[in-house]
Order: C-alpha cells, then sequence, then structure tokens
C-alpha cells in the first residue's frame, strides 16, 4: 500500500535529470525528498503532476500504474501540489483561486455560494481567517502559500506534494503550516515534502530520501539518524557547519575604527522603513534581520538607487551621495544582489556568458562589444566560481538553482564593487553552492569588500555575519555581536519590542 | 545563440527563396512570351516597394526586440513626405533642407513617443497609437486634400549621388539593415535593447541605462519611418496625407516574420527586412495570379500565421534539444 516510483529517467538533452531513481512512499507517512539543486527532486515532482512525462519507469499507487498526462490529470488522480513559486492569480479572490479550473457550476453558470461555502470549509479546517471574496493579491506570502494548501484539499487529494513551501515564510507561519500538515496526516492524506531545510524535514518527515546528480542514494528512517547524515548522503562529503568565527571576529573590531565604508542617516522611505542609521565597515560581513516586511529589502534597494528615500541620506566614505539609479549605484560601486535571480537578474533570451559580463561590460566597457575578451572573461567566472553548465554558451534556464544563483553573484563581484548588498543570497539554493556562496563572500570580504547580507534565514545570519543588525516594521531595533548571538536573541529582538543595543 | 539566431535568417532566406521558386512554376507563361514574374524589371519593381517597409522595419525590429511596439511609422511616413512636399513643391525650398526637414518630424514624433514611454510610462502601444493619430491629424492638416507634386519639381532624370533614382530605395534599405544589424549585435547598446526585451527589471538591477535605452530605439523607429517616408515620396513622385495607410501592420508582421518576438529579448534587423521582401514577392505576385484578385490579403494573412506557428515549432524543438 505505497506510492512507488519504479526507475524513473528522464534526460533533457545532454543532461541526465533523473537516471533510474526508485523509492516507496508508505501511505499516510510524511515523506521528505531531499537533495542539492540539480539533484532531481523537481523533475521527479512535475513527472508525478504529470507536467512532464518520464522517458522510462514507471509511477505505481497502491500497485496500479499511475501516469498523469496533464496536471489536470494529477488533480483526478488525488495529488496535490503546493510549488515553491506561489502560483495563484493575483487579480482573482480566494475562492476563484481555490476552484480555478473546476469551478463548481450550475445550469453552466458559476454557483459562487457553493464555492464560498466550499472555500469557508477548507480554510476553517487549516484554521486560517481568510475572507473567501478578498483577492489573492492582498493575502500575505504565508497566507498565499497555504491557499495552494486550501486548493488541494478542496480536490480532496490523497497525496500532498509540497515542494520547499517554507521559503518565503517566517518561523511562526512555518509552525502554522506543520500543525496543519501533521492535522493532515493524522487524518490519512500521504505528504510528499520536498525542501532544502534538513531541519524541517526532521520536525515532520517520518522518512527521508536523498537524490544525488538524478540518481536514488538512500532512504532514511528519520528516528534512526541526524541532520549530518543526511547532509552528508546529498552532498557526497562533509561540511563544516559553522566557520571559524572567532579570529574573523577580532580582525574586523579592528577594522571597524575608522570611518564606515557605507552609511546611512536617518534614511526613511516612507511607508516602509523609518529612520535607519547604520554603518558597514570594509572587511566585515553584516548582517540584517527582519521578518517578512520588515522593509528590509526595500532599504537595500532604496541604498541601490532604485527607490528615492524620503528623508535622511546615504553616505560613502563618509561622503553623502544621490544615486538616481543602480546603474549611478554600481558605477559607485554599490551592487546589490536581488532577492529574486529568476525576476530581477537573469536574463533568459542571452546566454551565461552575455548574462556573466554584463554588469561590468554595461557599466566599464566601450560602446562597441569585445567578444573574444567577454568569452575569455566568463570562462574564467565558470571556474572560479564552479558554476556548473554546459559552458558560456548554455542558458541560465538550463542551470540548477544553486549555480544561477553563483552566476549572478560572480556577475556582480566581476565588477570589483566596493559595497555588495546581498538579498537572501541562498534562497531556494541547496546546501553545497550555499557552502560555496558563503565561502566566497567571506573571501571578498577578507580583502577589505564590505557587506551587508539579508536574510530570514537564521542559521545562514549566525555563521555568515560578523555582525547582526535587526529590523522590525521598517526600524532597526537593535545590534547583535554574532559571536555571543543566538537565534533566540535575534528572533526576540526581530519579533519583541525595543530592546535598548 | 548566435547560431540560433543565423539558423533563423536561414529559415526566412529559405521561406524567400520557397516562394520565388513557387511563383516562377506558377506564373510561368506559355512558350515563347515573357515571364511576368520572373524578370529583372519585376524584381527591382519588388525591391524598390518593398524597401519602403524594409527601411521602417528595421526601427520596428529594434522596438519589438526591445519588447515594445511602434504603431506610429505609416502616419510617420506620410507626415514627412508631407511636410517635405510642402516645403519642396509649395513653399519652393531647396531640396536638401525639405529632406532634412522631412526627417525632424521623424525624429519629433520619436521623441514625443519616447517622452510618453520612458517619463510619462505609457504602454508603448497606446502611446504610439496616439502618436500615430496626432501625426497622419497633421498630415491630413497641412495638406487639406491636396497632394504635392514632388516629381514635377525634381529636375529631369535627377540622381540622388549618382544613384539611379529606383535604386535609392533599395541602397538606402541595405544600409540601414547593415547599420543596425552591426549595432544590435557587436555594440553595447544592441546588447542593452536585447536585455530590456528579454526581461526588463533584470536590466534595470544589472545596470543598464534602461530610460536612454528605450528612448533611443522609438527615437530610432521615428527618424527611419521619416527616412522611409521621403524616399517613397522622390520614389513616387507625389505626397499626400494618407500615404502609407495601413503599413504600420505590414511592417510589424514583416519583423515577426523575420524572427522578431512580439514578447520581446529575440529577433533580428536582417530578418525583418528579409520578412518585407516576403511580404513584397506576395504583393506583386498574387495579383497577377488569374483570380486571385480577392484572395490576396486572405493568402497574406494565411502565410503569417503558418511563417510564425513554424517558427515558434522549430524554436520549441531547438530548445528540447
Amino acid at each position: 500500500m505505497s506510492l512507488q516510483f519504479d526507475r524513473i529517467e528522464k534526460t533533457f538533452g545532454a543532461v541526465n535529470a533523473l537516471r533510474g531513481v526508485s523509492f516507496d512512499v508508505a501511505e499516510g507517512e510524511a515523506h521528505a525528498l531531499v537533495g542539492e539543486n540539480g539533484a532531481g527532486k523537481s523533475t521527479l515532482l512535475k513527472i508525478l503532476a504529470g507536467l512532464v512525462r518520464a522517458d522510462r519507469g514507471e509511477i505505481r499507487w497502491r500497485g496500479q500504474p499511475f501516469a498523469s498526462s496533464s496536471p489536470r490529470e494529477a488533480i483526478e488522480h488525488g495529488i496535490g501540489m503546493v510549488y515553491q513559486e506561489m502560483l495563484c492569480l493575483p487579480n482573482l479572490s480566494v475562492s476563484a483561486n481555490i476552484f480555478c479550473g473546476r469551478e463548481i457550476t450550475r445550469g453552466g453558470r458559476l454557483d459562487e455560494p457553493a464555492m464560498r461555502a466550499r472555500t469557508r470549509a477548507v480554510l476553517d479546517r487549516l484554521s486560517l481567517r481568510i475572507d473567501p471574496d478578498a483577492p489573492a493579491e492582498s493575502l500575505s506570502a504565508a497566507h498565499r502559500q497555504l491557499l495552494q494548501v486550501a486548493r488541494a484539499l478542496a480536490f480532496d487529494c490523497r497525496i500532498l506534494v509540497l515542494d520547499e513551501p517554507t521559503t518565503a515564510l517566517t518561523d511562526a507561519e512555518a509552525d502554522h503550516l506543520f500543525d496543519v500538515l501533521r492535522e493532515l496526516k493524522k487524518g490519512g492524506t500521504t505528504i510528499l515534502y520536498v525542501s532544502h531545510r534538513i531541519p524541517e524535514v526532521f520536525r515532520l518527515c517520518d522518512r527521508i530520501t536523498v537524490l544525488r546528480d538524478g540518481a536514488f542514494v538512500d532512504t532514511f528512517t528519520t528516528a534512526t539518524v541526524n541532520t549530518n547524515d543526511i547532509v552528508k548522503a546529498m552532498v557526497g562529503r562533509e561540511i563544516p557547519t559553522r566557520a571559524p568565527l572567532a579570529e574573523a571576529q577580532g580582525a574586523n573590531a579592528e577594522s571597524r575604527k575608522g570611518e564606515p565604508r557605507l552609511s546611512t542617516n536617518r534614511l526613511t522611505r516612507a511607508g516602509h522603513f523609518r529612520s535607519i542609521s547604520l554603518g558597514v565597515w570594509s572587511g566585515e560581513i553584516a548582517g540584517l534581520f527582519g521578518l517578512v516586511g520588515s522593509g528590509r529589502s526595500e532599504l537595500l534597494e532604496t541604498i541601490f538607487g532604485l527607490h528615492a528615500p524620503t528623508a535622511g541620506e546615504i553616505c560613502l566614505d563618509g561622503a553623502p551621495v544621490t544615486f538616481r539609479s543602480p546603474r549611478d549605484a554600481a558605477r559607485a560601486g554599490v551592487v546589490l544582489v536581488p532577492e529574486e535571480r529568476h525576476r530581477q537578474a537573469l536574463l533568459f533570451n542571452l546566454d551565461l556568458r552575455h548574462n556573466l559580463v554584463i554588469p561590468k561590460s554595461a557599466l566599464t566597457g566601450g560602446a562597441l562589444i569585445d567578444s573574444r575578451g567577454e568569452c575569455r572573461d566568463a570562462e574564467r567566472m565558470l571556474g572560479d566560481w564552479r558554476i556548473k553548465a554546459a559552458g558560456i554558451e548554455a542558458f541560465p534556464d538550463s542551470l540548477s538553482g544553486g549555480n544561477q544563483q553563483k552566476a549572478v553573484v560572480a556577475k556582480w563581484m566581476a565588477t570589483r564593487p566596493r559595497v555588495l548588498l546581498l538579498d537572501e543570497p541562498t534562497k531556494g539554493v541547496d546546501v553545497g553552492a550555499k557552502f560555496e556562496i558563503h565561502e566566497m563572500i567571506r573571501a571578498r570580504a577578507r580583502e577589505g569588500l564590505a557587506v551587508l547580507v539579508v536574510s530570514s534565514d537564521l542559521p545562514e545570519i549566525l555563521s555568515l555575519a560578523d555582525r547582526i543588525l535587526v529590523m522590525k516594521e521598517g526600524e532597526l531595533q537593535g545590534e547583535l555581536d554574532a559571536a555571543s548571538a543566538t537565534e533566540e536573541s535575534v528572533m526576540h529582538l526581530a519579533t519583541h519590542a525595543v530592546v535598548s543595543a | 545563440m548566435k547560431q540560433l539566431r543565423a539558423m533563423r535568417e536561414l529559415s526566412t532566406v529559405a521561406i524567400l527563396i520557397a516562394e520565388v521558386v513557387f511563383f516562377a512554376w506558377y506564373l510561368s507563361p506559355e512558350a515563347g512570351r515573357a515571364h511576368p514574374f520572373l524578370n529583372a524589371d519585376n524584381a527591382l519593381l519588388i525591391l524598390k516597394y518593398s524597401s519602403i517597409y524594409g527601411i521602417a522595419a528595421v526601427g520596428a525590429a529594434v522596438v519589438i526586440i526591445s519588447g515594445g511596439i511602434d504603431l506610429a511609422p505609416g502616419a510617420v511616413i506620410a507626415l514627412s513626405g508631407v511636410v517635405m512636399g510642402q516645403l519642396y513643391v509649395a513653399d519652393s525650398w531647396a531640396l536638401m533642407p525639405s529632406l532634412a526637414a522631412g526627417l525632424l518630424i521623424g525624429l519629433a514624433s520619436g521623441l514625443l513617443t519616447s517622452l510618453l514611454v520612458v517619463i510619462v510610462k505609457l504602454p508603448p502601444f497606446i502611446a504610439t497609437l496616439g502618436v500615430m493619430g496626432i501625426t497622419r491629424g497633421v498630415a491630413f492638416i497641412i495638406t487639406e486634400g491636396r497632394y504635392y507634386d514632388v516629381s514635377g519639381r525634381l529636375p529631369p532624370g535627377w540622381q540622388p549621388m549618382g544613384v539611379p533614382i529606383d535604386w535609392l530605395a533599395p541602397i538606402v534599405m541595405f544600409a540601414m539593415a547593415a547599420i543596425f544589424q552591426i549595432l544590435m549585435t557587436r555594440f553595447q547598446w544592441g546588447r542593452a535593447v536585447f536585455s530590456i526585451g528579454g526581461n526588463e527589471t533584470a536590466a534595470l538591477f544589472s545596470g543598464i541605462a534602461i530610460g536612454r535605452v528605450k528612448a533611443s530605439v522609438y527615437v530610432i523607429s521615428g527618424v527611419l519611418a521619416s527616412l522611409a517616408g521621403i524616399v517613397l515620396v522622390l520614389v513616387q513622385g507625389q505626397a499626400k496625407a494618407d500615404l502609407a495607410t495601413g503599413y504600420e501592420l505590414d511592417i510589424i508582421a514583416s519583423a515577426v516574420v523575420g524572427g522578431a518576438s512580439l514578447a520581446g529579448g529575440r529577433g533580428s534587423v536582417m530578418g525583418a527586412v528579409l520578412g518585407t521582401l516576403i511580404f513584397g514577392v506576395l504583393r506583386n505576385a498574387l495579383p497577377q495570379i488569374p483570380g486571385a484578385t480577392f484572395y490576396d490579403r486572405l493568402i497574406v494573412g494565411v502565410v503569417v500565421i503558418i511563417i510564425v506557428v513554424a517558427d515558434q515549432l522549430l524554436l520549441r524543438r531547438s530548445q528540447k534539444s
């Protein structure tokens, strides 16, 4: 009695996305699927969801072949998908989102009252207080994520598949999601849970299946293993969990004496953040932690010249500067690696070479493109950053998330910036790439780069930053020394009343 | 990407050749008679009139690759021609200043579009729809229904810089196509146009001066349309307000048939020019088919759809492999 994946194979061009993956998910269990980006998890989910067809192999449910040729068929089979990208129709109401494509009709007309009632029932089951008529765009990220769960429930799904559902959620919101999922499990729903966040997997799942490079590694019973075992299985090697902080700490306290490289003085953008005064010194990594909605991304974007501040000033080496555009900022050596690489960083119509060289070339290159020089630079960047790609002529959509992110960081590093702003630098990035990106950032900081990194991933902030600034509802709450900070102390600042720093 | 682009242009050339071969066969005359389609005079005729579309299509392709659209070229062609005609014929200006004034019309309408798109942030469709109405309207106001007999004032046998008048349009078109093909593929500016069309937000975040680049794209389209306008008037010898009515859609269709994607980020200037030749051949050959007189628009419409669908299927396959 289970969901069986039997020797599933899939190739895309020259890439073996899945090479004969077999494992079982027992009915009624919560089963985790983990692996680095590029391990084949997404492809496997797409096959299950009917978006992609396997080249070979079979999926069976209770012993019966169980292939879906379209997402619609998958829904009819009782598979509910909750995607990472949070698909929703922002202009439509909550209930319209839930019933999209499978509307309840009476005599050909939409039966709004029936849909509203069913929506309310499902939302109650998830203990969500949302108006079924509210437009989806008015919901928070967390609620939009739960809306997908609600949609799956409304269609009586037997197998609920979640792909990185907590990426955009705060811890409290994730807790709520887990409560809901545990309830569903008790009710007999089989859960297939895909995540990079190993601790989550341990909280929720009974068993863990690890994929690596498109192949099955092992299935573990959660109770008998620890985080390190899983990480080792995922990357095929051991990764130090925390960098030696103490020595770096000393060096940074030293360098923090003079003028800060970047500082803001009572910087305000009405409606987003108020009176932010902070400094980032050459050679240090300052962490900025805040929950979703705390105004941290807006702050970085304002420093980067995307928005005009309503009040206050930005200083570079003590001198006030005004950036009217990202181009202005980048020319002055202030660059931003934005949060959403798909929307804000990558050009999918151009190949990797162009993506890698554009900022540097557009800022400092001549009118005529130096093709040979650019190709050489791009080749070197692939090597330096260990970006796994077919070559510089590969298009960004052929890269895994981790390699895409490395490319985005690399393209900005090539401009030799003086201040690096990072917004969620390892969002949706696998453990291996995350580690490598952190190492590169640390190395550049040691060479004198001033880094300000925003992350809602607490362990990341704690291991990467020398100093942690905490924002809440648009205001700076205080500052903690990374060496002595704990997840609890940071979270306390981020969620509670002002503490004198 | 380069290979893909080259392949796409080759397939446009292949369509053009196939089309010529088809009409050469279909319209082949009885023995002893001259071929009505396949002769040098007819080839020049096709080239001459396609080139008017072609010159403007170079600009249209640039705009479309940037993710925008320009509906004004037809009207700008007319207004430039009319202004030139008014100054040269009615006001007895010298030829060169009249031509320059015609080109200034394109510059002005391009700048107006840029202002509306970049500063006022109107969607390009609406902005250029407005500019189209304004330019066409001004052309009617200036002419008050008259037309200008430009050829009557041109010296007999006039050859601009030693070029026979029939060759003027094709030469201008190929020159513009060559210049912009190089600008689009070898220069930072061209890559910026591709970047903005592919992902405007990412282009902004990558330090590209998107305002300046987008403005330049509409100015180029305007100036090239007015260049097409004055060339049309010189070649045809007449300027009037309803000149080039409806050209804008044919021009856009040419760019799309030549591989440009209306979603932006994809296409080529050369492809657009080849696209206008594909239409030029159709426009020339269809009326020669007995009984097809009333079918030519329909056939042109069907051909556009077939070519674009085939292109997308090819693209999908090349992305898969």
